[in-house]
């Protein structure tokens, strides 16, 4: 019996010949061809590379004062190869390196809070809000040092938290607290440039009628969104005219959301993602109908139960990069990209909250304590010991390997 | 600075195969990756509370056991820790419109043929021959593999004795071989159902490649990583340092040093310059020769080559995470063809552009992988490749725009062909183009699949070219899914492990 039960019949007419030339076919479509320039790059990469440059070099053009905040406009440094800003999704953010005289490094994410048509275009620009109290050590540092003139390294612009059409609803509660503004500004200019198909209600919540920033933008983009775009201002400490009193609360939401399907977006710091937490779930909204921004740095490990660590200790850090090995301390109260950085190291973070996973890093040895709340890890780099030192804190002395960016 | 018997460039599938090939081998390997992770488009991204997996739908020749494939056998031997998956299930094939059909496959031979017969009565001989020349292809393919790809002048002999068919079909496209036995239309359409994972139509794959990777499919499944592809890589990542290599992230390669014809270094994006007289690239040849060679060293037959070469395709992705159980999802399978005709040709003209493409494959990870998601929610993947650059004539600041209408119109292109509801479901979304994975790459119009496996420039001229004729700077040798198997995971593994055979020849 024959090894294979086919009939031999249907090859009929079929040599081995054609197989033993195959390589001088292949040869002869080769020497055919023209030995003409090699193209690799197309308008994809062309597009690509505009969205995402490895680095983008830019300049402070201008600084305002807002209250309790500083507004800088950021314009492409094309001395230093930066023809153009890269173009954004309104509420995107991007991450701002800062090289400290000490030799620290440090990396921080600031939203962008201008027009998003801004970014395009020979004059193309960036404005960004730098807050007084955020983190005394960047934004100090940010209010001291630049100026009109200030040479600024950013990464590109990231962050998920941009309406989608296929996943969000075509109206939208916006809630901030505090300086959570930003991304809604945004937004509001992508809708009246339409650039963005939805309508957005946006509940602003200050503690009074004075230290509300962009209030008189805000009121320019209101009428330039012909109705889709209305702004409630909502002053927990203070009262005025046609303003909300008191706080962002579940009934506040209700009254302005009415019965449409919506999406609730909210932007602000810890403190506000705690209370509307709270709200989100006495609303009962499904998780795809409320969406938070990031949720910044954790803090102190022990603001989660399940730490057992000495928050006091400070601990040995060897930190390889490449062939060199550098020791370190580190507080077992901080996250280790805190000392990492502050040796100078160029990690990069963009998110600084366990999630975008930049500063993807080798655990070598040691005791980590990561937040499950901020462990924005690939299953697989818990299976092979890999952490995200934004969101981690030592529990012993540690080995690690990292790849910085710069 | 350590010395460096071999630098690769790219953690990609066939870079990380490679540099455990020469790990394993005791050589000293570093290798350099311009993204903070590796694998390449073996990856996996997280969003909320969602692991998704960026490109696996299922890897080929694994198996296990007595059906265990030539994959199997090199992942094992280079003794990566990875939980696999199979899935019994070959495909969900469905020609939407008026003489359209929607059948699932099996992945089992007999369970094939049977399926066949009754999706398409009297198919059942012309079947079964089909997959006993795939059982022979398989045989010889596996014959050809103990030989290295390169049988000597005795077993030549042998060959021509045992596989005269292999050599019969090779250069058979497949459509024609499948008419010329008679299989009926319909059986046709099914049965080339798996075209779009090879890049080229079924009017120009070798009817030998494209039978063996079915069956192969079918004898020893289609496997996946229980935690994403992601899991493979980073295993690779572990055993290349256990094996004594380096691998740095986050290093992006500008320039490959090469002298006369002869590989000197090379050098970061940073300026920094590491010496070695020898590189395997995970590049395509494209990207080397056009971006980081001296032109003067760049040989006259690899620009006629790469000009005689049409790159293959590029894929445009959408991933949803959706907030409902996928047994409450209304539609079961785990790989889904969805197709505008039966007919891969048709198919292949029509993907070249925006407005004509409709063909798109949907994976459910948690049909073979249940809890792959939070219990209550499941990922949804749609894949569409384009066969030319769909944003050629996007402008800049019109492409958030077009990627969005493009995602939409599939989303609801699928909600109206499975009718169900999709939109109402989703609480994660995130979208590639194929600008994301040139980004991501660095390939050319965000190719992912290498070049046009067509019959000229076929699996089985380009394994037989591999070793000599396409070897043209001392030191310098590629691998990946542009390589001599073609594209596709494993492909890309064992091109790894062979180039880096043929390179330890010559160190
Ligand atoms: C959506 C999708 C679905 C797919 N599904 C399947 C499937 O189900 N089964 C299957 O078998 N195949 C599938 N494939 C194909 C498969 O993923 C690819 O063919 C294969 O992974 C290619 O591997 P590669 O080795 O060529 O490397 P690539 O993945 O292209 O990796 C190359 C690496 O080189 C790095 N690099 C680039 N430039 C530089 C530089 N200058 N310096 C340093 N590093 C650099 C890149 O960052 C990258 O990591 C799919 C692909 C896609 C996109």
């Amino acid at each position: 019996m024959a090894k294979y039960n086919y009939d031999k019949s249907v090859l009929k007419g079929y040599g081995v010949g054609p197989f033993l030339g195959e390589v001088k076919v292949r040869e002869a479509h080769i020497a055919a061809a023209p030995a003409e320039e090699i193209q690799s790059i197309f308008n994809a990469n062309i597009i690509a590379k505009k969205l995402h440059p490895s680095i983008v070099f830019a300049k402070v053009a201008k600084v305002e004062e807002q209250p309790l905040a500083k507004i800088y406009t950021l314009v492409a440094d094309k001395e230093k190869g930066t023809e153009e800003l890269p173009y954004f999704r309104a509420g995107q953010y991007v991450s701002v390196a800062l090289f400290m005289e000490n030799g620290e490094f440090i990396s921080k994410p600031y939203t962008l809070a201008g027009n998003p048509k801004d970014a395009i275009g020979e004059n193309s620009s960036y404005r960004i809000m730098v807050k007084e109290s955020a983190n005394p050590h960047a934004s100090g540092f940010i209010h001291e040092n630049w100026k009109v003139g200030t040479e600024v390294i950013l990464g590109t612009p990231v962050g998920d938290f941009y309406h989608n059409g296929l996943r969000d609803a075509k109206k939208v509660i916006a809630a901030s607290g505090g300086s959570g503004i930003t991304p809604f500004i945004s937004m509001a200019y992508a809708i009246a440039e339409g650039i963005e198909d939805f309508e957005m209600t946006l509940l602003c919540g200050h503690k009074n009628w004075e230290e509300i920033a962009f209030r008189d933008e805000l009121d320019e983009l209101v009428k330039k969104c012909k109705g889709k775009f209305k702004v409630i201002h909502v002053l927990s400490e203070a009262e005025h005219e046609g303003c909300e009193k008191g706080f962002i609360t579940t009934d506040l939401i209700k009254k302005y959301a009415g019965n449409d399907d919506y999406s609730l977006l909210i932007c602000g710091n810890r403190a506000f993602y705690d209370h509307m937490d709270t709200v989100v779930a006495e609303l009962g909204l499904p998780r795809r109908r409320a969406r938070f921004e990031l949720r910044g740095e954790f803090g102190a490990p022990s603001n989660d139960p399940a730490y057992k660590g000495d928050e006091n200790a400070t601990y040995k850090l060897k930190v390889w990069v490449k062939d060199e090995a550098h020791d370190l301390e580190c507080n077992a109260n901080e996250p280790l990209i805190v000392a990492i950085q502050k040796a100078g190291i160029g990690l990069t973070t963009d998110c600084r909250s366990g999630i975008c996973g930049w500063c993807h890093s080798r655990l070598i040895c040691g005791n980590v304590f990561i937040p499950e709340s901020a462990d924005g890890r690939r299953e697989a780099d818990k299976k092979f010991g890999w952490i995200h030192p934004c969101a981690t804190y030592a529990l012993s002395d540690i080995e690690m390997e990292v790849f910085p960016s710069f | 600075m350590k010395n460096y018997d071999v630098v690769v460039i790219g953690a990609g599938n066939g870079g990380l195969s490679a540099a455990a090939t020469f790990a394993k081998a005791g050589k000293k390997v570093l290798v350099l990756e311009k993204n903070n992770l590796p694998g390449g488009c073996a990856t996996s991204f997280r969003r909320g509370r969602f692991e998704f997996e960026a490109t696996l739908h299922e890897l080929c020749q694994m198996g296990k056991g007595e059906f265990q494939g030539a994959v199997r056998t090199l992942l094992d031997g280079y003794g990566l820790d990875v939980d696999w998956v199979a899935t019994e299930e070959a495909f969900r094939s469905i020609v939407y419109g008026d003489n359209g059909f929607d059948v699932t496959m099996p992945a089992d031979v007999q369970g094939f043929i049977d399926k066949m017969e009754e999706e398409v009565p009297g198919s059942r001989a012309q079947m079964t021959t089909i997959l006993e020349l795939g059982r022979m292809l398989s045989d010889g393919v596996a014959w050809l593999a103990a030989h290295n790809n390169e049988p000597g002048p005795l077993a030549k002999v042998e060959m021509m004795l045992k596989y005269k068919d292999l050599m019969k079909v090779v250069p058979q496209p497949t459509d024609d071989v499948l008419r010329k036995i008679g299989l009926p239309d319909k059986a046709r359409e099914i049965f080339e159902s798996y075209w779009d994972y090879v890049a080229a139509d079924s009017t120009k794959m070798s009817f030998a490649v494209y039978c063996f990777m079915t069956y192969t499919y079918l004898t020893q499944k289609p496997w996946m990583a229980k935690n994403r592809s992601h899991e493979v890589s980073m295993a690779y990542d572990e055993r290349i340092r256990e094996l004594g290599g380096d691998i740095w992230y986050n290093t992006e390669v500008a320039k490959i040093d090469i002298k006369d014809g002869k590989v000197k270094g090379v050098e970061l994006v940073d300026g920094k310059y590491i010496e070695c007289a020898n590189v395997m690239s995970n590049l395509m040849p494209t990207v080397v020769f056009d971006r980081m060679v001296d032109p003067a060293e760049v040989p006259e037959r690899e620009k006629k080559l790469i000009a005689a070469r049409k790159l293959g395709q590029h894929p445009f992705t959408v991933y949803l995470g959706l907030d409902i159980p996928y047994e409450e999802l209304g539609f079961k399978a785990y790989d889904t063809f969805v197709r505008s005709t039966g007919d891969t040709h048709q198919q292949f003209l029509n993907s070249a552009n925006i407005d004509t493409h409709n063909d798109y494959c949907v994976t459910i990870i948690n049909d073979a992988i249940p809890d792959a998601s939070p219990e209550g929610t499941c990922m949804v993947q749609f894949a569409k490749f384009y066969t030319d650059d769909p944003f050629e004539n996007v402008k800049y600041e019109d492409y958030f725009k077009v990627k969005d209408k493009i995602a939409m119109d599939t989303v609801e292109h699928f909600e109206k062909v499975a009718g169900i509801d999709l939109k109402n479901h989703i609480e994660e979304v995130v979208v590639a183009a194929p600008v994301t994975w040139a980004r991501y790459l660095g390939t050319p119009k965000g190719d992912v699949y290498g070049y046009e496996p067509g019959t000229w420039d076929g699996m089985f001229p380009r394994v037989q070219s591999g070793h000599k004729n396409d070897h043209t700077i001392d030191g310098l040798r590629f691998c990946g899914g542009h390589g001599t198997q073609m594209d596709g995971y494993s492909q890309a593994y064992l091109s790894g492990a062979e180039q880096a055979r043929y390179m330890m020849e010559e160190m």
